[in-house]
């Protein structure tokens, strides 16, 4: 019987292919990407929020204090941007 | 000449010096290997979409699959919105990967292993989107700083906050791309010179550790270029379609 056994095969393929789309959903390449995204994310608001401060200090001849604060700053908006992408990855 | 890791970043003038007032634009190897990579490009697509036959000969096959899969990325991650700025993004992916790619052919020059390349792209990227959210939503883009629900008292701590983290994508971006491509090729060189340097009798178990980081590299050149366009996506994606 030629028809019935292609007919098995296609069933066997489509399984199988959905099985792959299954897996691909469950791990997709752009969840590498989110993974990759927040490494630098928390350090570079930190570098950002004391470039920030320094010019502020320059600016206005305050020394130490704006750049401690915006430091702080800055740590805590990284904080909140892995905070974001990582509720971004859950959805 | 010693074994410097290092030696492969060096940036050299080819052929004349060439002066801009002040500013020095001869050409340099970093330039020749971004023409290359540009042309390589071109070249690619230019015959991948000059016969469109029904089936695809190689070429097509490449270009034809390029585009599939950047235009998906393009609709998973930023909606359809994001439809008419798929050359640019297209063209971000291609050049990253491209120039990450002739990075992995020995004696050739890395152009994204330099943080000012990576900055300049990034920084022309997050101008870009600011200019399309402005266009877009007009001075109401400036809501992507004040998220709703949240107390008076606290609020210009968290504009300051909210605008640090949205200054920070470029660098993060930028950052990101250089220093993954410069950590693995600096890796590659010094397992080279251990090579060298441990001789025939040890020298091989370094040589089998490279032939393995040289495939780890390649990937890494290909997921860096696909981070950086799927950010270029979600960055756009922010900007197009507002929500806070």
């Amino acid at each position: 019987m030629p028809k019935n056994s292609f007919k098995t095969r296609l069933e066997i393929a489509k399984n199988k292919l959905s099985r792959k789309s299954l897996y691909k959903n469950k791990q997709s390449p752009s969840s590498i990407g989110t993974a990759f995204k927040m490494s630098t994310e928390l350090v570079s608001a930190v570098v950002v929020g004391t470039i920030i401060g320094f010019i502020l200090d320059k600016t206005f001849g305050t020394k130490p204090w704006l750049i401690l604060i915006f430091f702080f700053v800055g740590v805590v908006a990284g904080i909140l941007n892995v905070f974001k992408s990582a509720k971004k990855m859950q959805r | 000449m010693a074994i410097n890791p290092m030696h492969q970043f060096n940036v050299y003038r080819i052929g004349p010096e060439i002066k801009l007032g002040e500013i020095d634009i001869s050409f340099t190897n970093a330039s020749l290997f971004m023409v290359i990579s540009s042309i390589t490009i071109l070249l690619i697509f230019n015959l991948g979409s000059k016969k469109n036959s029904l089936i695809p000969n190689k070429m097509q096959l490449l270009a034809e699959l390029s585009y599939t899969f950047i235009s998906k990325m393009i609709s998973d991650t930023a909606g359809s919105k994001a439809k008419p700025y798929f050359s640019f993004i297209f063209s971000i992916f291609m050049f990253v990967l491209f120039c990450n790619m002739f990075g992995m052919i020995p004696y050739s020059f890395t152009v994204t292993s330099h943080i000012i390349v990576t900055f300049v792209l990034a920084s022309f990227i997050f101008m870009g989107v600011t200019i399309i959210g402005f266009i877009k939503h007009g001075l109401g883009y400036l809501k992507l700083f004040v998220p709703s629900g949240v107390p008076l008292v606290l609020m210009p701590l968290i504009v300051v906050i909210e605008i640090i983290s949205y200054l920070s994508r470029p660098i993060s971006l930028s950052v990101r791309l250089f220093a993954n491509m410069m950590a693995g090729h600096t890796m590659m060189k010094v397992f080279g010179g251990f090579v060298i340097s441990l001789g025939i009798v040890g020298g091989w178990l370094p040589l089998s550790f490279s032939v393995a980081l040289t495939g780890l590299e390649i990937l890494v050149a290909f997921l860096q270029a696909y981070v950086f366009a799927i950010l270029t996506c979600i960055y756009l994606n922010d900007a197009l379609n507002l929500h806070h």
